[in-house]
C-alpha cells in the first residue's frame, strides 16, 4: 500500500517533470514483467528467441522514456515447456518478484496450468496458445492470446483441405487440449462446408511407432490427414505413413514442423507435405524493428521465429496500453485500454515511441505489430494471416495466404 | 486377418526394441538386487553418442555404434566404482534412488551441452515390402535382427561361459559365491559393462526407431521395468518374451479398446499376472529376496 501511496503522491510532480525534460520518471514504480517462456523442452526452438525479444522490446520502451513514465523491469524464466516446472517458477515470479504481468507463456498446457495463479492475483497473461479454455476462462479480460487459437487454426486448415481439391479428409490428434480442438474445429468448418471426415483418431505421446495408429486410418483411405501434434511424434508419423506407403497427403501445423522436420526426414519424405501457419507482417515497419533486434541478440533471422514477434508484440501492446491507461492504472484498468491501442480505428502505428507521441497528441491508435494486425476478437485472441507453405525438393516454400 | 497380423508385427517390434532395456534391467536386479532407474537415460547416452558420431563420421551408423558402446560401457562401469559399489550392502531402496540421481544427472549433463534438439540417425528411409497386405518394413527387420543377435549373446555368455556361471552363482548367492573362491568383484564390473553394452544398442534402435531426444530413455523406462517384472524379476529371458508379449498385446487391443487406452491395457495385463503368478512368469519365488 505505500508504495501505491508514494506513486500517487508523486504522479503530479511526474507529470510536470515529464513535460519540462523528456527524463526518465525517477521514483514512478516500475512495471514489472515475468517472461515465462519454453527455454528448453519441446518449445525450445523458440523459446530463448522469445525471451530475448521481450527484453528487446522493455529495452526499447525504456529508451523512449517508459510507459506512462513506468519503467518496464523483465525478470526471465524458463517454464521448461512442462506446467510442473513452469507453475514453480511462475509462483516465484507472482510471490517473490511481485511481477505486474507473466508474458510468453508458449504450450497450451502450460498456460492453462498458470492462468489460475494470474487470474488468482490479478496479474495479466500474454501467451501464445491456442488451447478454447484459455479464452472461455477469462472472464476478466486480463489474459490475451497473440496466437490464433484453434478456431483459427481450424478454419485455415479447411479452407487449405478445400482449396487443394481434397474430398476425404482424415484427422489424427496428440492427445492434448490444443491440438485435439485443432482438428475438432477442423472438423466443425468441414462438416459445417457438407464436407464428411472419413476417420479420426487421438494417439499418445511418447511411443516408439505409430504403426498401428497410421494402420486404423488409413484403412479408410483418405486422400488428406490432417495431422495435429508436435515435432517429435509428427516425425515419426510421417516417416512411418511412408514407409507403409500410404498415399495420402499430409497438412500439419507450422510449430510441428519448419527445417527441423525436413532435416529428419530428407526430401523424399517431406516432398509435398502441407504445412499452415501464421505469418508474421514482414513488410511492416514493425517487424523490421524486431528483426533488426533479433539478429543482434542471437544472430539469426527473426523470420524463423513468429512467437518471437508475438513476444515482442506483448511488450509493445502493453506498454502502449500502460501509456494510454496512465501510471496509476491498476492491470484491470491496463488491461482494458489493450483492444483501444491495437484494434482498427485509430491511426496505425507500429512502434511504442510513434504510439506514446500520438496517444500524448489525444489521437486514438492501432498498434500494427510485428505479428501481425494484432486485432483481437471478442475473447482477446489475435487474429493473425495465415498462409500454406509446403515442402518441395527439400526446400520449405510459402504456396499462398489463407483467407 | 491380416490387419491383426501387422498389428503383431507392429507390437513384435515395439517389445524387442524395449526387450533390450528390460534385460538390461532385469540382469541388475538379479545380480546387483536392485531396479537400476539409470538405464533409461544410459540408453538416451548411448543414442547421442551414436547420433553424434555418425553425423561426424560422414554417416558412418557403425562407427557411432562402436563408439556408442564404449561410452555406456564406461558410463556403466563408472556409475558402479562411484555410487552402486560404496551402497552395496545398504538396503535396495539405497541404490535405487542412486540410481534415479544418476539419470537426472546423465540427462541434465545431455541437455546443458547439447540442448533440446531433436538428432535423427541418418538412415535411408524405404518402403515396406507388401507380402498381400502384410507390411515389413525393411528397417524394422534389420533392428529385430540386431536385437535378436544381442539378446543370443548375452544368453550364450550367460548360459555357456564361465563368466556367465560365475555371475549366476552371484545372483543366487554373493557371500556363498565369495566363499567357494568366485572374485565377485569382477562379476560385478562385467555385469555393468554388459549393462551399459544393453544399453547403448537399446539406446541406439530406439533412436533409429523414433527421434533422439533427452527423454528417449527415460521415456521408456516404465514400460521396461513392467517388462522386467512381469518376466519374472530377475529372469533375463522372462523380461524378454513378457516385453514382446506387452508389445504385441498392446497394439492387439487397439481395435478394441483404442489408442488412448492400450498403454493401461498392458498395465492392466500386467497387474492381472502378478495377481496369479506374484514371481512373474519365469520367475522363481526363491530367487526375489
Amino acid at each position: 500500500m505505500t508504495v501505491h501511496f508514494r506513486s500517487t503522491t508523486l504522479l503530479g510532480g511526474i507529470a510536470l517533470a515529464a513535460s519540462l525534460i523528456a527524463a526518465p520518471a525517477i521514483g514512478q514504480e516500475a512495471y514489472r514483467i515475468g517472461a515465462l517462456n519454453p527455454v528448453t523442452g519441446a518449445g525450445n526452438t523458440y523459446g530463448s528467441g522469445m525471451q530475448k525479444s521481450i527484453i528487446a522490446a522493455a529495452a526499447e520502451v525504456n529508451a523512449a522514456g517508459g510507459a506512462a513514465g513506468r519503467k518496464l523491469e523483465v525478470l526471465a524464466e524458463d517454464g521448461q515447456t512442462s506446467a510442473e516446472p513452469a507453475v514453480l517458477a511462475a509462483k516465484k515470479l507472482i510471490e517473490v518478484n511481485k511481477v505486474n504481468a507473466i508474458l510468453g507463456t508458449w504450450s497450451s498446457s502450460v498456460s492453462l496450468a498458470i492462468q489460475p495463479m494470474t487470474l488468482a492475483s490479478n496479474i495479466i497473461l500474454m501467451h501464445t496458445s491456442s488451447a478454447p479454455t484459455l479464452f472461455t476462462q477469462n472472464q476478466r479480460n486480463l489474459d490475451w492470446g497473440f496466437q490464433s487459437g484453434s478456431k483459427y487454426n481450424g478454419r485455415a486448415m479447411a479452407a487449405a483441405v478445400k482449396k487443394e481439391g481434397f474430398t476425404k479428409p482424415a484427422i489424427m490428434s496428440f492427445n492434448n487440449d490444443a491440438a485435439i480442438n485443432n482438428v475438432g474445429f477442423f472438423r466443425k468448418a468441414w462438416e459445417a462446408a457438407g464436407g464428411k471426415i472419413v476417420a479420426a483418431l487421438t494417439y499418445e505421446p511418447k511411443r516408439t511407432s505409430y504403426r498401428s495408429e497410421l494402420q486404423k486410418v488409413l484403412a479408410a483411405k483418405p486422400d488428406v490427414i490432417a495431422l495435429s501434434g508436435y515435432l517429435p511424434d509428427t516425425t515419426i508419423i510421417l516417416r512411418e505413413a511412408y514407409e507403409l506407403g500410404a498415399t495420402a497427403k499430409f497438412i500439419i501445423p507450422d510449430w510441428a514442423a519448419g527445417p527441423a522436420l525436413l532435416k529428419a526426414l530428407g526430401p523424399d519424405v517431406s516432398q509435398g507435405v502441407l504445412v499452415y501457419g501464421t505469418v508474421p507482417n514482414i513488410a511492416g515497419a514493425a517487424f523490421k524493428t524486431y528483426s533488426a533486434a533479433y539478429k543482434k541478440a542471437l544472430n539469426t533471422s527473426g523470420e524463423e521465429n513468429v512467437f518471437g514477434a508475438q513476444a515482442y508484440d506483448m511488450v509493445i501492446s502493453l506498454a502502449l496500453a500502460i501509456e494510454k491507461a496512465g501510471a496509476s492504472a491498476d492491470n484491470v484498468a491496463i488491461a482494458k485500454e489493450i483492444r483501444a491501442v491495437s484494434n482498427p480505428d485509430g491511426e496505425k502505428v507500429t512502434s511504442f515511441a510513434e504510439g506514446k507521441a500520438a496517444l500524448k497528441a489525444g489521437k486514438k491508435i492501432n498498434y500494427e505489430g510485428a505479428s501481425g494486425p494484432l486485432d483481437f476478437d471478442e475473447d482477446g485472441n489475435a487474429v493473425a494471416d495465415f498462409a500454406l507453405f509446403t515442402y518441395d525438393k527439400g526446400q520449405y516454400v510459402k504456396r499462398y495466404l489463407l483467407q | 486377418m491380416t490387419e491383426y497380423i501387422n498389428l503383431v508385427i507392429a507390437g513384435t517390434v515395439q517389445g524387442l526394441v524395449i526387450a533390450l532395456a528390460a534385460l538390461a534391467i532385469s540382469l541388475s536386479f538379479a545380480v546387483a538386487r536392485f531396479p537400476n532407474a539409470a538405464t533409461g537415460d544410459t540408453m538416451t547416452v548411448g543414442a547421442y553418442v551414436a547420433v553424434l558420431v555418425q553425423a561426424a563420421t560422414a554417416g558412418s551408423l557403425l562407427a557411432g555404434s562402436i563408439a556408442a558402446i564404449i561410452v555406456t560401457t564406461l558410463v556403466s562401469v563408472a556409475c558402479y566404482f562411484l555410487v552402486f559399489k560404496k551402497l552395496e550392502r545398504r538396503p535396495l531402496v539405497a541404490s535405487l534412488i542412486a540410481s534415479i540421481g544418476i539419470a537426472f544427472f546423465l540427462r541434465s549433463m545431455l541437455t546443458f551441452f547439447l540442448g533440446f534438439e531433436q538428432h535423427v540417425f541418418q538412415i535411408p528411409i524405404s518402403r515396406a515390402l507388401n507380402f498381400s497386405g502384410i507390411r515389413i518394413i525393411p528397417i524394422d527387420l534389420w533392428l529385430s535382427g540386431i536385437a535378436i543377435l544381442v539378446l543370443a549373446a548375452t544368453f550364450v555368455l550367460l548360459f555357456l561361459t564361465p563368466l556367465g556361471r560365475r555371475m549366476r552363482a552371484v545372483a543366487a548367492d554373493m557371500d556363498l559365491a565369495r566363499a567357494s573362491g568366485i572374485r565377485s568383484g569382477r562379476v560385478m564390473i562385467a555385469l555393468w559393462a554388459i549393462s551399459g553394452v544393453l544399453s547403448a544398442v537399446a539406446g541406439i534402435m530406439v533412436g533409429i526407431k523414433t527421434v533422439v531426444t533427452p527423454d528417449l530413455g527415460w521415456d521408456l523406462l516404465l514400460p521396461a521395468f513392467a517388462a522386467a517384472i512381469l518376466g519374472g524379476i530377475g529372469s533375463p529371458g522372462g523380461a524378454v518374451l513378457a516385453a514382446i508379449l506387452l508389445g504385441v498385446a498392446q497394439e492387439v487391443s487397439t481395435p478394441f479398446v483404442g489408442f488412448t487406452y492400450k498403454i493401461a491395457l498392458s498395465f492392466v495385463a500386467l497387474i492381472a499376472v502378478l495377481i496369479v503368478r506374484p514371481a512373474g512368469l519365469f520367475g522363481q519365488p526363491e530367487r526375489v529376496r
